[in-house]
């Protein structure tokens, strides 16, 4: 027969010294700091910042939300919302899916993942105005080397930055190009997290790779699919220096998103930061939408 | 063996300016004998740093370094001169200014985007101040109330570039006169003989497309900050450019492919591309350097009108820095005769001093070229004048270019640009206004 040991030790230990329950706080206390003074505080002066007019960024004078009422009314701002959907939605869905793959291909790799993985890595690194400025010389219809490449095989001269339609397919190109590594070296986190006997299991009972893909690896692979999306969905409505240094917006505005529609609007002449903190909250607004929308469709998705 | 290039010819064409001059309050006809500041001891600033931010066309910056090395050997103070690309230089300047950092001193293309923070530069050097420059270049940095924001440290006036050799080559003769068509048609055959891409190459910029504009017969702003745009007169000029890109004769990969941003042709023409470029004299410096082949500045192409487009580059002082009094009596001390003079020759910039103007300047090479620029400004029509100096020109000019895109890509036609454009050209004078 066994008999209960006293509680007095556990009742004693519910009672700590004040240092250490102000420790916790006091170690996140830096962080929390920088974290409010360099983005709470400019983002709480952004929204304010669009209530007002300035001409010359230095008087503010109050207008209410004709601010909001002024973008909204304007055409270009709507062009630029159509761009960015059509970037945004292109970006998404090449990165998502192609980063699965390399993903799946980089986890069935026995030998050199490392270095594989390093390489696709790469490009992350790379500061994307040298990305634009590289791509820029790649994709150039005379002699660019995608060009040189597509012409040796028949495929033509395609004017990759001269042509509306096709310029936004480049932006969406380059700018998979610069997050695939990043994306997929999160969903290669994913598969790595999958208990292998599920695949043994499947093996014993007759299935074909392509069938446990589908059955086992992607279904699991949702909830970091999900994450992928959702940071690519981000990452593609704040879309901006590559392109910037790639096409310059152009041609005929075909590449301007709305962040250089906001930089612009921020510092051309007559100076106009209302406007642009305007634009800017609106961006704020349909990034948050979009990624809560996302983030309750994988919430359903993994329920079900 | 070194000429002489006489600006006498400019100096009377500008003389003929005095009715713009005339326009601006404040400007007085007298001259003034002294050239050194009349409140300001530069001896004072021993030990101070200033900032000059710049942007630069190639040799000028040799040419700048040289003086501001001199004016800290006179001085004592320091310079540090902090180079930007031209087309960063407005949105770098505005948000230094918004926050708080001015520099003491800029050199810019438009002003009047900084006159709520450039020192008046009458305040330090007197009400005479400005009529030590010409009067055209005068009337360029004074605003109605008489106010000089700026000083006008070069004058530019646009005009087309030879490749001599490929001329040659194709036994076409260098002109000496010529209307559009016999250019386009001149340039063709050039190209062709020397398999070269294009015929024509134009800098993505609407002051240059407002060469095209001028030589058609409008502008888009005239005196007293109006909307002129002749609509008739623009479509003609908009549907003869627009063909000449959407045919590829101007290299319509270019002019596309540079997006909203200014963009320059040269590289096309250094690379033997093109027979023919329209830019301006700042380029000569470069091409001296650069050019692998002969080539010469030729008269512009006359269509109902003959002559170019003015502009100019300006420096500007701004109050709010920590060393307004510095970087005034700097930006005076620069466009003093003789430090004027010794840039001017290394740079192959048109003077804007009047002394200057009337004596010349003796450049170490390319005179003739020099010379053939100074020609074009008598023949530029007088009213381009008050376009180039209106507070609305740059985004006018940013106006031009986006509806001219439009065209060339095929999304409109050239009734419905001419139309937008009057439009915003309303649009930019009310909000400079």
């Amino acid at each position: 027969m066994t008999t209960l040991a006293p509680q007095v030790g556990r009742q004693r230990s519910r009672r700590r010294p004040t240092s250490r329950t102000l420790a916790p706080y006091l170690f996140v206390f830096p962080n929390m700091l920088i974290f409010a003074v360099f983005t709470i505080w400019p983002a709480i002066n952004g929204l304010n910042l669009s209530f007002y007019d300035s001409s010359n960024g230095r008087t503010f004078r109050p207008v209410g939300t004709e601010n909001y009422t002024s973008i909204l009314s304007d055409a270009e701002f709507w062009a630029v919302v159509r761009h960015t959907a059509a970037f945004t939605i292109g970006f998404v869905a090449l990165s998502t899916a192609v980063a699965t793959a390399l993903a799946l291909m980089l986890h069935a790799q026995r030998r050199g993942r490392g270095a594989l993985s390093a390489a696709y890595f790469l490009p992350v690194l790379i500061s994307p105005v040298v990305v634009g400025i590289v791509w820029r010389a790649a994709l150039d219809r005379q002699t660019g080397l995608v060009n040189q490449v597509l012409s040796a095989v028949g495929l033509g001269q395609p004017g990759w930055l001269v042509e509306p339609s096709l310029a936004i397919v480049a932006i969406i190109l380059v700018g998979t190009w610069i997050h695939l590594g990043f994306y997929a070296m999160i969903l290669l986190s994913g598969l790595q997290s999958i208990d292998t006997s599920l695949y043994e299991a499947a093996k014993i009972d007759g299935s074909t790779p392509w069938q446990s893909i589908r059955l086992i690896t992607l279904p699991l692979l949702r909830p970091t699919m999900m994450v992928v999306i959702i940071l690519a969905t981000i990452a593609g409505f704040q879309a901006f220096d590559f392109i910037y240094t790639l096409t310059g917006g152009g041609p005929v505005r075909a590449t301007t998103l709305m962040v250089q529609y906001i930089y612009e609007n921020g510092f051309s002449y007559p100076i106009a930061y209302g406007l642009a903190s305007a634009a800017a909250v609106i961006l704020f607004v349909v990034v948050f939408v979009v990624t809560f929308v996302n983030y309750v469709i994988g919430r359903r998705s993994e329920a079900i | 063996m070194r000429t002489r290039t006489t600006i006498s010819a400019a100096g009377a064409a500008l003389a003929a300016l005095t009715f713009t001059a005339a326009c601006a309050p404040g400007s007085s006809s007298s001259t003034s004998d002294s050239s050194s500041p009349k409140t300001i001891d530069v001896k004072s600033f021993k030990g101070k740093t200033l900032t000059y931010v710049y942007f630069t066309d190639g040799p000028d910056e040799q040419a700048t370094r040289t003086a501001i090395s001199k004016f800290e050997s006179e001085t004592g103070a320091k310079v540090n001169l902090q180079i930007l690309p031209f087309a960063d230089i407005n949105t770098s300047l505005q948000a230094r200014l918004s926050a708080g950092n001015a520099p003491e001193a800029a050199r810019v293309a438009d002003w009047h985007l900084f006159k709520d923070e450039a020192v008046d530069f009458k305040q330090y050097f007197g009400k005479d101040y400005a009529s030590q420059f010409t009067p055209g270049a005068a009337s360029t940095v004074q605003d109605g109330s008489g106010h000089m924001y700026a000083v006008p440290s070069d004058i530019t006036i646009n005009g087309p570039m030879i490749n001599v050799d490929a001329f040659k080559k194709a036994g076409v003769a260098v002109p000496t006169k010529w209307t559009w068509d016999e250019l386009v048609a001149d340039a063709k055959k050039v190209a062709a003989a020397n398999n070269m891409k294009y015929a024509v190459a134009i800098d993505k910029s609407g002051n240059r497309l407002s060469t095209v504009l001028s030589q058609y017969g409008t502008s888009m702003i005239g005196p007293g900050n109006k909307n002129v745009l002749d609509k008739a007169k623009a479509t003609k000029a908009l549907t003869f450019f627009t063909d000449l890109v959407k045919s590829d004769v101007a290299p319509k990969d270019f002019w596309l492919g540079s997006g909203s941003k200014y963009t320059g042709a040269n590289e096309i023409f250094l690379a033997k591309q093109v027979p023919v470029y329209l830019s301006g004299p700042w380029q000569v410096g470069a091409f001296a350097k650069n050019a692998k082949f002969t080539w010469a500045a030729v008269p512009n192409p006359c269509a109902e009108r003959c002559g170019g487009f003015p502009g100019g580059k300006y420096m500007t002082a701004f109050k709010n820095s920590k060393q307004p009094e510095l970087g005034a009596a700097f930006v005076e001390w620069m466009n003093r005769s003789q430090n004027q003079a010794e840039i001017d020759k290394t740079a192959f910039w048109l003077p804007t001093r009047a002394d200057l103007t009337k004596s010349g300047i003796q450049y170490p090479s390319r005179n003739s070229d020099m010379s053939v620029f100074v020609s074009q400004i008598s023949e530029t029509p007088t009213d381009t004048w008050a376009g180039e100096a209106s507070p609305a020109f740059t985004n006018a000019a940013k106006a031009l270019i986006a509806e001219t895109d439009k065209v060339v890509a095929g999304q409109q036609d050239v009734k419905t640009a001419v139309d937008n454009l009057s439009n915003a050209v309303d649009k930019a004078i009310k909000g400079a206004s």
